[in-house]
């Protein structure tokens, strides 16, 4: 008796055996699975930093450090500087996350505590749905109709209220082309402010409800308990927003290129036309003949690519930071 | 701490005590259903009040309504009266900001908030004084004191207040609460998420409270209630099922439910 039940306890091991070493198979070979996805990734950010850094060399060992800071950007006399589009560039996007950050906010504060509920889908539609626009049709968008209508009304008047101040004068100076460098910032905030928006709504609404009871129940206001409890619980998410917007805005070439005037200069004034990185790359790789443009082209990606790398990185060492105050 | 069924049996009755709050023919609805059921309830001044009663039986909705943070949330109304020193606190006019500094609430979980211990509690204060930096720190001082937390975090004042541990981060919630010298003290099961030791600290608090404010505590553990309240409610279904002295609840209570209730039957 117990023979036989010995026996059929024996084969009964002798399958689950089995079924385990089918499942330490799967195992390792899902294992291995993801652990090539996340190397891929690092092969890839690898392979794109290699083929920008091979070909930027030529224009980087001609001009060195100078190609830095050197304004001029002459394809007839092939003397190449990136000074003009990266000061375009980063001027474009700050200008157009000091505007996008405090509507984004605003939009989030007033659709997760203010907004009566029936309002609240469509709004959040509303704006989800200018996440989904073509850069292309902000572009064209931006140069037949938004640059039209600043050139004949807005820039007028800035110009004519700051014409005796001095420092804003400069800053505001004429002749209004419409086309721009603000113009390009205003179309880049319209173009992040969804992105902003969506995440800083969406971490709000992470705030435990019994918190912000808690605010209101020592008597604050919606604008008290938003601005000392509701966004320094949110800061972290709040930043991951705003540099996502920042990292798109950086690289929007597109409905930039439209609206930037393409001018390879530095001018105090923000209704000067100019350029960015990704529009002078858009705009001139078709036409560049001769290998130095072409390098030099393709140096202009590599300061895209290390600035968007250094923005991230200030990032996050400033969340670090403010963490590390906190004490938390 | 007080002890159970306190000797001093010869505490003036409530009804001849003058009353802090007073609740009358209160309905409470959330959406359609019903939650609360015309209850009627007077809080006699600077003594501790307990809700007890099962899951859903509406204790925490009636503490809700007295300092209306229900209104935070669109689909939730109250009818009838509550009376705040004899002034309708449901009224339409009524400034809420203004309600919750006289009725301070602590929740059930721990919400310190995302600042330091100094700043949790002198942003409440800061909301309605403008006061020197000398006199905010001796308000500070006396306010984590007064919640027996003082020598616990004298020498960190600005570590995060979430770096506290559970029942300190409720004590702090208090001495932010009385901070603000409210008048009324609604405290949430403030002790459901604590270890027995931190409970027995907040139970201590509670009953030294009582001296200058008026305490109305939420608990599912009936021994709290008996330990800490001078009266308690027992409340089912939505209804106020019974209201006298603590003592007399647990002893001789008028009404089956209640001693069903108090002795384990349900709930």
């Amino acid at each position: 008796m117990s023979a036989v039940s010995e026996a059929v306890t024996t084969s009964a091991m002798r399958t689950r055996e089995a079924t385990v070493r089918r499942f330490a198979l799967t195992d390792t070979i899902f294992r291995s699975a993801t652990r090539l996805s996340a190397i891929l990734v690092l092969v890839l950010l690898g392979g794109v930093a290699i083929s920008l850094f091979a070909g930027s060399w030529q224009a980087l060992s001609k001009f060195g450090f100078s190609f830095l800071t050197t304004e001029a950007w002459n394809p007839v006399t092939e003397n190449f500087g990136a000074l003009a589009p990266i000061y375009g560039t980063l001027v474009t996007s700050a200008i157009a996350i000091l505007i996008a950050v405090p509507i984004g906010i605003g939009i989030a504060v007033f659709l997760t505590e203010l907004c009566p509920r029936p309002l609240r889908r469509p709004i959040g539609i509303a704006v989800e749905l200018l996440a989904g626009i073509p850069s292309i049709i902000y572009g064209i968008w931006g140069l037949f109709v938004f640059a039209p209508f600043l050139q004949t009304t807005i820039q007028p008047f800035i110009i004519w209220v700051f014409k005796g101040i001095p420092g804003l004068n400069s800053l505001f100076a004429g002749p209004p082309y419409g086309i721009g460098l603000l113009t390009s910032s205003l179309i880049l905030a319209i173009m992040v402010l969804p992105f902003i928006t969506s995440i800083t709504k969406d971490v709000f609404d992470t705030v435990p409800a019994v918190l912000k009871e808690s605010a209101y129940g020592i008597g604050c206001t919606t604008w008290e308990v938003t601005r000392r409890v509701v966004i320094p619980y949110t800061r972290v998410g709040i930043m991951g927003g705003v540099m996502l917007g920042l990292g798109r805005a950086l690289g929007e070439t597109m409905a930039v290129t439209f609206v930037i005037g393409n001018a390879h200069r530095i001018s105090a004034s923000l209704f000067a036309p100019g350029t960015t990185i990704s529009a002078t790359i858009a705009n001139e790789f078709t036409e560049a003949d001769g290998e130095l443009y072409t390098s030099s082209l393709v140096a202009l990606g590599l300061i895209l690519f290390i600035i968007t790398f250094i923005i991230l990185a200030i990032a996050r060492y400033m969340l670090l930071r403010i963490d590390r105050r906190a004490g938390a | 701490m007080k002890p159970m069924l306190s000797t001093d049996l010869n505490v003036a009755d409530t009804t001849v005590e003058k009353a802090k709050i007073e609740v009358k023919n209160l309905n409470f609805y959330y959406g359609q259903s019903k939650a609360l059921k015309d209850i009627n309830l007077s809080l006699p001044e600077r003594s501790v009040t307990a809700f007890i009663g099962p899951s859903g039986c509406g204790k925490s909705t009636l503490l809700r309504v007295l300092n209306r943070i229900y209104e935070l949330y669109p689909k939730q109304s109250a009818e009838g009266e509550v009376l705040l020193d004899g002034k309708n606190i449901l009224d339409r006019s009524q400034d809420l900001n203004l309600l919750r500094t006289k009725i301070g609430m602590v929740f059930q979980k721990p919400t310190p908030f995302p600042m330091s211990i100094y700043e949790n509690i002198a942003f409440g204060v800061r909301l309605y004084e403008k006061i020197s930096k000398a006199e905010m720190d001796s308000r500070v001082e006396s306010a984590l004191k007064r919640a027996a937390l003082w020598n616990e975090v004298k020498d960190k004042l600005n570590a995060s207040g979430q770096s506290l541990s559970g029942g300190q981060q409720q004590r702090l919630c208090i001495a932010r609460t009385v901070a603000v010298k409210p008048e009324v003290i609604l405290l949430d099961e403030p002790a459901s998420a604590l270890d027995p030791l931190s409970t027995a600290k907040i139970e201590e608090l509670i009953d030294e409270l009582q001296a200058d404010y008026t305490i109305v505590i939420v608990t599912h553990n009936m021994q709290q209630a008996a330990r800490v309240s001078r009266q308690t409610a027992f409340m089912y279904l939505g209804e106020l099922v019974e209201f006298d002295r603590t003592e007399k609840i647990f002893t001789s209570p008028r009404e089956k439910r209640t001693q069903d209730y108090i002795t384990g039957r349900f709930g």
